[in-house]
């Protein structure tokens, strides 16, 4: 009996420890392992494209330097493999072959990038269609994440042919970028509580708004006049002017603006484009007025051309690589590291697309796996320290559930200033003075020198 | 909106200075047309040429943009001759077609090769006079514009002068009436054609440089100035020197008008209107000759 019971416990000691030996024991990888394919969306013929590219090869080389993305369902480390869809100038017709291309032929397992609204408002199609999870990083237009059923269709008509309706799809489009409706809201609510007291205590601030007509540019008129009714602020909007995206010569209008006598002249265009509106509309028509560009200008471009001419002028952002020393010491290393690698200065597009790829890593890590239903489940629980784009919560969260996803960012504005002593320019903060526990402010407000103020 | 007077002067300012620079470039475009029948698509690539050329003379070797301009004549100048010489040359006279793919292969290398040297990003020259204005009452025109305009006069001028009182420019007049009689005269069409050809690229090279000034530029900017020069040569008359002179201020008040009482989306479209108008009711052009 006593033999029987020490073979039980010897027979025990012997299975539990070959299971424990087997446990412990380091497992192979899957087979199935392979380096995970994201697809950036970029037009890389351009300055903006080229930034996207360089950022999001910075932060793919430290994810991979540091030993890669760890799948569970794979049980090991991978590399992060970029495959570029050129968009080439992100027009809508360019824009969709090369996402097409992305997702079927290279079977891309995510989707990072996009610039202009008009090119993602067409290649995003494919990403819902293919349910391919696709974080934007660059096209505010806020349709791209509010044109299905969770966004009640971005309020388009029934029969607008940017409506979608694959709810699921729409799904796995991620905004990690301002929309048009959070900068409107910054610029117009600046205008309201600093500047209207300066210019026009007693009446309405005068406000004129000249959009390029695109996508982009209707995004933005729009959303500005959503805010000022319904926050229901003192300003008047005495200009509403758009153009052809296609032109340079912006006197013509200019002069009918000036007719209008504003206090301020919204200017919504691209970095290229912005200093050539301000410059003409300063030097040419002589409309010496504030005029404000939005956060996709945060671009050297922009800087260099417009050069002395945007003293005093201003820039609705959310970063700003420029500072030295910065707001934000991630923004500041960030822009050091850039500058070592490339011998250039980032842009605001590429710092987004920069986040987006650790976003990305995070969310397959916590998912076990690239399956991209359960990617886009995670990236939905997305819940990071933030990086370069400052948030309200000191979090990366994206809206869930059967919202929308969007990120809810800071945006503060800049006023630009020539210095003397480097000869060129530059900017600092001067509203608000604190978000998201983030003491912002820089310098007071200042009216440009020679600036004329409007008349009823 | 209130319709002023010095608001509708202003814009007829603007239509003039913007309808100089096109008129520059369509003169270059119709010469080459004229005397050597040839169709150049890529005549916009050599305004982008110009553009960077004047801007890396400025910048780097810090002259004047206004004399950079002139170095960057003679560069592009020279360049039009080894694209005449190396391509054009060697398809002249046969198919059409030949001719066309030529000219729309040499944008994409054109393009290609300006932003690998330059890089994507939009440049802009800087000249003496950057951001100053001359104010006149209730008007204001930066110098640049003023003396665009005048440097157009002159380019202009100038070319009038070879092509009216030099041998070269009676013998570029004999080539384009008829280039066999020429040939038969003495005259070598072939350097003729060369030296044409390197005229034309001057004068888009002066019509970059100015470009270049007032507005901002990249490699990809060549297009649409070729179409609105093409739009103005055929308004005026193919191969017409006066045709390109009048169909450019047409072009560029008309674009100014449109934008001024419509909007900036309909300054193009109401120019282009304006084109198939003198097409209907003059198929050849304002100044064109029956059978060109």
């Amino acid at each position: 009996m006593q033999k029987k019971i020490v073979a039980i416990i010897v027979a025990i000691i012997i299975i539990v420890a070959t299971v424990a030996a087997l446990q412990l024991a380091p497992q192979a990888p899957s087979p199935e392992a392979r380096n995970i394919k994201i697809g950036l969306v970029a037009p890389l013929s351009t300055s903006i494209g080229q930034d996207m590219a360089r950022a999001a090869q910075m932060a793919v080389d430290e994810i991979n330097n540091a030993g890669g993305v760890y799948v569970k369902e794979w049980n090991t480390k991978v590399n992060i493999t970029i495959i570029n869809a050129d968009t080439i100038d992100d027009s809508p017709a360019n824009a969709k072959p090369p996402v097409v291309r992305a997702v079927e032929t290279d079977q891309v397992d995510m989707l990072i990038g996009g610039y202009a609204s008009a090119g993602t408002l067409a290649n995003e199609v494919v990403a819902i269609e293919a349910k391919v999870p696709f974080i934007i990083t660059g096209a505010s237009n806020q349709l791209v994440t509010r044109r299905g059923p969770q966004g009640n269709y971005g309020g388009l008509p029934e029969d607008d042919s940017r409506r979608i309706t694959d709810a699921e799809g729409m799904s796995y489009m991620f905004h990690y970028c301002t929309t048009t409706y959070h900068y409107s809201k910054t610029v117009v609510d600046f205008f309201a509580e600093i500047m209207k007291p300066m210019v026009a205590p007693n009446r309405d601030f005068r406000l004129a708004i000249f959009w390029r007509n695109d996508p982009f540019g209707q995004g933005v008129q729009q959303a500005t006049k959503y805010w000022i009714e319904q926050e229901d602020l003192p300003i008047e909007i005495v200009a509403d002017r758009n153009y052809d995206p296609a032109t340079l010569n912006y006197q013509t209008d200019l002069t009918v603006v000036k007719q209008a006598k504003p206090d301020a002249v919204f200017v919504v265009d691209n970095p290229d484009k912005t200093p050539l509106i301000i410059k003409q509309g300063w030097n040419d028509v002589g409309l010496k007025s504030v005029y404000i560009g939005v956060e996709n200008n945060q671009d050297p471009v922009f800087y260099s051309l417009l050069g002395q001419t945007g003293d005093g002028q201003l820039l609705e952002s959310k970063l700003d690589p420029f500072m030295i020393p910065s707001y934000l010491p991630a923004v500041g290393e960030y822009s050091q590291k850039y500058n070592e690698l490339y011998g250039k200065t980032p842009g605001m597009m590429g710092a987004d697309t920069y986040d987006a790829f650790y976003i990305a890593k995070d969310a397959i890590e916590r998912a076990g796996t690239v399956d991209k239903g359960k990617v886009r489940d995670a990236i939905e629980q997305t819940k990071m320290n933030v990086m370069l784009i400052l948030t309200e919560t000191g979090k990366i969260e994206f809206s869930t559930g059967t919202n929308y996803h969007e990120i809810d960012p800071i945006t503060f504005i800049e006023q630009l200033y020539w210095d003397t002593t480097a000869n060129e320019l530059k900017s600092q903060i001067v509203w608000p003075q604190t978000a998201g526990g983030a003491n912002l402010k820089q310098a007071d407000f200042k009216l440009p020198t020679g600036y004329q103020a409007g008349s009823p | 909106m209130d319709i002023t007077a010095p608001a509708i002067m202003l814009t007829l300012i603007w239509g003039i200075a913007i309808g100089c620079i096109y008129m520059l470039l369509a003169t270059g475009l119709n010469i080459i047309f004229g005397v050597m029948k040839l169709v150049n698509f890529a005549h916009g690539q050599l305004l982008v040429v110009g553009a960077y050329l004047t801007w890396t003379f400025s910048v780097s070797a810090g002259l004047n943009a206004y004399v950079a301009i002139l170095v960057s004549m003679v560069v592009v100048a020279l360049l039009g001759i080894a694209v005449e010489r190396l391509t054009f040359r060697r398809v002249l006279g046969g198919d059409k077609l030949n001719e066309i793919f030529v000219s729309l292969g040499l944008i994409y290398i054109f393009e290609n090769a300006t932003m690998l040297i330059w890089g994507t990003s939009s440049l802009q020259i800087t000249s003496p006079f950057s951001g100053m204005s001359l104010n006149l009452s209730s008007i204001s025109i930066t110098y640049d514009r003023i003396i665009a305009v005048f440097v157009v006069i002159a380019a202009l001028a100038a070319f009038g002068l070879l092509i009216k009182k030099t041998k070269i420019g009676l013998a570029m007049r004999a080539t384009s009436q008829i280039n066999n009689t020429a040939m038969l005269m003495g005259i070598n069409v072939e350097k003729i054609y060369m030296i044409t050809f390197a005229i034309g690229a001057a004068l888009a090279a002066v019509a970059g440089g100015l470009y270049g000034i007032i507005f901002s530029f990249n490699y990809q900017v060549g297009a649409m100035p070729t179409i609105i020069a093409f739009a103005i040569i055929i308004m005026g008359g193919l191969g017409s020197i006066k045709g390109a002179i009048v169909g450019g201020l047409l072009y560029g008040i008309t674009e100014q008008l449109a934008t001024y009482f419509l909007n900036g989306l309909w300054g193009s479209a109401v120019a282009f209107a304006l084109l198939i108008v003198v097409l209907i009711i003059r198929p050849r052009g304002i100044f064109g000759e029956k059978g060109e």
